[in-house]
């Protein structure tokens, strides 16, 4: 039985459905006059197969499939190290559905991709040209279905794998793998390694034209994207005049068998999107992430790669590497002869067993496995050996590949549980390469990245490490590095969770850091600052556009742009742009029909307030007339804002605080108080809450007084159809402490007065819901209340029993029955007749006082010289 | 026979596959490895088999693949996993298919003790002739080293440690020695001896593996299996089996599997999001308790119903036997019947949802 039985059974079934469709595809991809790459992405065979080709063919253009704006991008490839990816994204799209943006379209590079040797090759080749034929990234998303959103798309360059789930099931069913890397790897990477470059272009046209056969439905994307890589090449090569034998054209498998060859197609312009283009890092996990692979895949590809490359003898094509030239002859230019027959029908000559490697992996691994905390031995590594064998053989393979690996070792070393972080899975993993993250260099980092790391220099840390660095920042000590504190402040403010972490230190307005100490992970984040740079040239601009763009959104309300002003104050100090986004902030308030934002209003308006009162001997222009329309802003909505179902207590209470606590600014700002006091008069509230809300509003303009107040209260509790809303009446004037903070006294009162008369039945329910609403709504407001309490309510426990409110101290007070002791009851006791006399005189019950009785007085009757110790001693003391 | 070992059942496929087998045979194994996978897991067209294997464990291809080969290499094979994930039938399918010989059984209780794996007197013959080795019991363990075959060890951890260390010294030396003899004292271990144990994950901590053990084992965990497409075809494969056994001529409707399974997939999804083990069932869920709910609904509707199943029988059994704690585990299910399949059954009008829910209904009232 030879590993290709599946293939073939396979190919037999294909070809009597297909007929001979597949070989003719293979000829006619053959047949071309610009010679036809097929490659599969991240294929070391593909890969080597081109640095093989190009040593002997030495072409003199390559057409590449890719994105042709992405051209201008390559040669930055030379300052990074890979993988890393191609970006074009776009934030502002003109000609798309607004809801796509940003769209962004990622390529990522290996370097054990064919694509990348043809580009080095390229690049690095004096008089050798490269040339993107793909449809640009514009036509990516032009083509793109309108329906379905788009989000990160990634272009699958030479992607070879089949298009749809059930042709997968079925390869992997029969070909005994797993997933489909190994499919790949076993069926068709380790046969073409060693082949000849006819073989090895046959083999991959037949591939690609297998899978585009048994998926007839759904190319016509493909199809298009042919005729315009084609359009592109005959434009190219018509203008230049090269002869086509001199050019490659490297495109995918699956594009070299297409049934559309050399056809053209009338390319549309491009949308007047602008598109931004940069190189980003990238990994083996996200490639196999962007791409469905296994994990791990890319990353034995990688150890494939190097160990053909090794094994081969040949030199790989690097960027930015010495050119060493070893070309190959050129091979002679012979006929197309057939190489599939053989291929299909004898076993590939695969390289024979490699016993130092799979020793070597062995004992790594259980060297591995030891130090992540597994029991494991020179045994386990015989054993690993002899397993791995084992199951190759089983499997039918000649050696053990990686994944036979893997699983021998996952069979022998793991045990129950795992006692370390990693499992023995992922630990080979790790042996076989592990995860490799790319990085793009400072050279081709956007002008926005570069300033950033310069500006943070003077802290001595290498930021383009991948570790978390430690920053400490002693601004007294070390004026000069405001700056760099600063600059951290706003990466803070842009980049996402982790990537800039203050530690301790913190900027608000008014607040100043002595001391601050960073955690910055900014060379894991590299691709968050190059995304920036995105936006703009500097971090400032990218800041400022934000906040720009955060006030001028259609969503945009007072709240978001007084935050947008507060962050301008706080991270750019620009007068100009405080002043036009506070404008901003009016202009916004005004239009604003609703009064959902107010409590967010009211707080942020107050800080900005105090902020420029501290600094400024005068208040900004825009300040000035922000109080003033919200004056009368607030006055015009109040009375239906009181009305109103869907506007809540808190939001009336802010209002009422905003028109409160601003009063006294306003009304020197020009405003009139007569349109407060005609506002509060309109409005007719019948919510409970609200109603108390008018209460203390009227209060606070002098139309009530407090005693009035008091009464209110005192009605409310005394009457049982009313009791129920009692608790929505109190939070009512919970609120109102936001525009009258001197109510405090009377907030308390009125809830000791709910607390002590309401019935269990309407209390304990409502007691859960007072405590969330107070800590959701106005946290604020409750230290305030705490405070008050506190002065209210006795602060020890022997004080409580002659504790008397405040509020009943000018009641009359009931006399109240008391044991009483001492002198004075010794007299009563021994003289009660005198007192009962008085008593009854004054027309009281007479009060009986006890002497000791019972028990008590036999004992002292029986010892009495015990009582009489008993009180020298308190006496003496 | 009530139920015939794997050995038996399958002796025709095995003696077919026994007489094509040209590949390399490890041992004394009566197939070569690559057969025994093709017995368990079924064959395909690309084989080039005359006659169709079916498959009769299912589950992932490499487990058994490292199964085989662990046996084939010199450790013993210990199968981990929850209750009712297959392990014992997956031992017995690899003893039937590398021995012919599955019956060589040791059950791991609390009272197993040494001599269960080693070897025991006949009292009587040794009072009539002394020690010998006519009058020397052997255990299946001693048997299957004579005789050079696959011994099982069920539940090896519900066994004491001083039972697994005697496991140590059989599994390293391969030998087992009677001191009480004075000569052919020594039993050695044939090639091709092994043995398959099988342990429980829910018994972890009772008597925990001591690492000299765990060393002589390659574990290989065998989960739940949660891909409902494999699960469908377990418990298909299962009950057909149990039909026949009970020669019940019954229609089982493909809505009434799918029932069964979404709420099994349900069930399981809301223990994997319960905090605590009192908002958990007490039952692992696993394909094996899916396939007894089956069996007591068939036998159920067989007897006392129309010999129809119908969707209240269906959800009756599944209270019945998943309901063990009261009221934690009833508590859950009454949850899962309104807060699931209530909606549920509204949403398919006129489906079978809502009879499960009635006969869930039912019996939960009954049961509290």
């Amino acid at each position: 039985m030879s590993p290709f039985d599946p293939l073939r059974e396979q190919l037999a079934s294909a070809a009597a459905a297909f007929g001979d469709g597949l070989v003719d595809d293979v000829e006619q991809a053959l047949k071309t006059d610009v010679e036809i790459f097929p490659v599969c992405h991240h294929s070391p065979a593909s890969a080597l197969a081109m640095v093989r080709r190009l040593r002997e063919k030495q072409p003199k253009v390559i057409y590449l499939e890719l994105c042709e704006d992405l051209r201008p991008v390559l040669e930055e490839l030379r300052n990074c190290r890979l993988p890393v990816a191609l970006q074009a994204f776009a934030s502002d799209i003109d000609g798309f559905p607004p809801d796509w943006a940003p769209l962004s379209v990622i390529a990522p590079i290996t370097e054990s991709s064919a694509e990348y040797q043809a580009i080095a090759y390229a690049l690095d080749t004096p008089g050798v040209e490269i040339v993107l034929v793909d449809r640009s990234v514009d036509h990516v998303f032009q083509w793109e279905p309108r329906a379905g959103a788009a989000a990160d798309v990634g272009i699958e360059i030479g992607d070879l794998r089949p298009g749809f789930a059930a042709l997968e099931e079925h390869l992997l069913h029969h070909g005994k793998v797993r997933h489909w890397s190994e499919w790949w790897d076993q069926y068709v990477e380790q046969p073409l390694s060693g082949a000849d470059y006819a073989t090895y272009r046959q083999v991959m046209v037949l591939i690609g034209s297998l899978f585009r056969r048994l998926n007839p439905q759904g190319n016509e994307v493909d199809e298009d994207r042919e005729r315009y890589m084609w359009t592109r090449m005959r434009e190219h090569l018509a203008a230049t005049g090269t002869d086509p034998a001199q050019c490659l054209y490297v495109c995918g498998a699956f594009h070299a068998a297409s049934p559309v060859l050399d056809e053209r197609l009338d390319i549309s312009p491009r949308t007047a999107t602008t598109w931004l283009y940069g190189l980003i890092p990238a990994s083996h996990s996200a490639i196999e992430e962007q791409f469905g692979l296994a994990p791990g895949s890319v990353s034995i590809a990688a150890a494939t790669w190097s160990k053909s490359v090794r094994r081969s003898g040949l030199t790989p094509y690097k960027l930015g590497g010495k050119s060493t030239r070893t070309d190959l002859p050129p091979s002679a230019p012979g006929e197309t002869e057939d190489r599939l027959s053989g291929f299909l029908t004898q076993p590939p000559s695969l390289d024979g067993f490699d016993e130092a490697e799979l020793l070597g992996w062995c004992v790594e691994i259980v060297r591995l496995a030891r130090r992540n905390g597994y029991l494991a031995s020179t045994a386990d590594a015989i054993a690993v050996y002899e397993t791995s064998i084992l199951l190759a053989g089983m499997r039918n393979r000649k050696r053990p590949t990686p994944y036979d690996f893997q699983d021998a070792a996952v069979t022998c070393i793991e045990k129950d549980v795992v006692p370390g972080r990693r499992d023995v899975r992922r630990l080979c993993e790790i042996l076989l390469g592990g995860d490799k993250i790319g990085q793009v260099g400072y050279d081709s980092l956007p002008p926005l990245a570069r300033d950033v790391l310069d500006r943070l220099q003077p802290l001595g840390l290498d930021l383009e490490k991948r570790t978390i660095q430690r920053a400490l920042i002693d601004l007294d000590a070390h004026p000069e590095l405001e700056p760099c504190s600063h600059l951290l402040w706003i990466l803070r403010r842009l980049l996402p969770g982790d990537a800039v972490r203050p530690i301790m230190g913190s900027r608000r307005l008014g607040e100043r850091s002595h001391q601050e100490s960073w955690d910055l992970a900014i060379g894991r984040n590299q691709r968050s600052i190059i995304e920036l740079g995105y936006e703009g040239v500097t971090i400032e601009q990218v800041l400022e556009q934000r906040l720009r763009r955060a006030c001028w959104d259609e969503k945009a309300t007072a709240a978001t742009a007084l935050d947008a002003v507060e962050d301008a104050i706080l991270y750019l100090g620009s007068r100009r742009l405080t002043e036009e986004l506070g404008a901003r902030a009016v202009e916004l308030l005004a239009g604003e029909r609703t009064v959902d934002d107010a409590p967010d209003v009211l707080r942020r308006i107050r800080r900005l307030l105090a902020h420029h009162r501290a600094v400024e001997p005068e208040l900004p222009a825009w300040a000035k007339s922000f109080v003033t329309t919200g004056y009368a802003h607030y006055c015009t909505l109040l009375p239906t804002a009181f009305v109103e179902e869907e506007t809540g207590v808190r939001q009336v209470g802010a209002m009422l605080g905003f028109l409160f606590t601003m009063e006294s600014l306003a009304l020197s700002l020009g405003c009139d108080r007569a349109q407060l006091e005609l506002a509060v008069q309109q409005s007719h509230p019948e919510a409970p809450a609200k109603v108390a809300l008018l209460w203390t509003a009227r209060f606070q303009l002098g139309l009530l007084s407090m005693a009035e107040l008091r009464e209110r209260v005192g009605e409310l509790l005394g009457n049982p159809l009313v009791v129920p809303s009692v608790p929505q009446y109190v939070s009512g004037f919970v609120q109102a402490l936001e525009s009258a903070p001197a109510l405090a006294p009377f907030v308390v009162e009125v809830l000791s007065r709910a607390f002590g008369q309401l019935p269990d039945s309407v209390l304990l329910p409502w007691l859960p819901k007072l405590i969330t609403t107070l800590r959701d709504q106005a946290p604020e407001l409750v230290p305030v209340l705490v405070r008050e309490a506190g002065r209210t309510f006795p602060a020890l426990l022997a004080d409580v029993d002659s504790f008397t409110p405040p509020w009943l101290a000018r009641a009359p007070r009931k006399a109240v029955a008391r044991p009483a002791s001492g002198p004075v009851s010794e007299l009563l006791a021994v003289h009660h007749e005198t007192g009962a006399a008085v008593a009854e005189l004054l027309g009281c019950a007479a009060v009986p006082v006890a002497g000791p009785s019972g028990e008590v007085a036999a004992l002292l009757a029986a010892h009495p010289q015990t009582g009489e110790a008993v009180a020298g001693v308190l006496t003496a003391g | 026979m009530l139920r015939a070992p794997a050995e038996i059942k399958y002796a025709d496929e095995l003696d077919y596959l026994e007489s094509i087998d040209t590949g390399f045979k490890p041992f004394s194994w009566r197939l070569s490895p690559r057969m025994v996978r093709i017995f368990v897991l079924g064959s395909e067209r690309s084989d080039g088999l005359d006659r169709e294997i079916p498959q009769k464990w299912f589950g992932d291809r490499s487990f058994v693949e490292r199964s085989i080969v662990t046996l084939a290499s010199d450790r013993g094979l210990l199968l981990i996993g929850d209750p009712g994930t297959g392990k014992s039938w997956l031992a017995e399918l690899l003893a039937a298919a590398i021995s012919r010989n599955s019956t060589l059984v040791v059950q791991g209780t609390a009272g197993t003790t040494e001599d269960h794996i080693k070897y025991s007197w006949n009292v009587s013959m040794v009072i009539a002739k002394g020690q010998s080795r006519e009058s020397m019991i052997p255990s299946p363990i001693m048997t299957a080293m004579e005789r050079g075959v696959i011994g099982r060890f069920e539940e090896l951890t519900r066994s004491t440690s001083d039972v697994q260390d005697a496991l140590i010294s059989i599994l390293s030396e391969k030998y087992v020695s009677i001191p009480e003899l004075d000569d052919d004292n020594i039993v050695f271990a044939q090639p091709g001896f092994s043995i398959i144990a099988t342990a429980n994950s829910r018994d972890r901590g009772v008597n925990d593996l001591s690492s000299a053990l765990k060393r002589r084992f390659n574990f290989v965990r065998i989960p739940v299996v949660t891909n409902k497409k494999s699960e469908a075809e377990i418990v298909r494969f299962r009950t057909a089996e149990l039909l026949r056994r009970h020669q019940i001529d019954l229609e089982l409707p493909p809505t009434l599997l799918d029932i069964l399974l979404q709420s099994f997939a349900d069930l399981r999804a809301a223990a994997a999001s319960a905090t605590g083990e009192d908002e958990k069932l007490e039952s692992a869920l696993s394909t094996a308790e899916q396939i007894g709910v089956l069996e007591d609904a068939i036998l159920h509707s067989r007897f006392f119903g129309d010999s129809t199943l119908k969707a209240a029988t269906l959800a009756g059994s599944l209270v019945g036997s998943l309901a063990r704690r009261s009221p934690e585990d009833l508590a859950i299910l009454n949850k899962y019947l309104h807060g699931v399949v209530e909606p549920r059954s509204k949403q398919d009008e006129g489906g079978s949802w809502k009879e499960f829910l009635d006969g869930g209904r039912n019996a939960i009232a009954t049961l509290s």
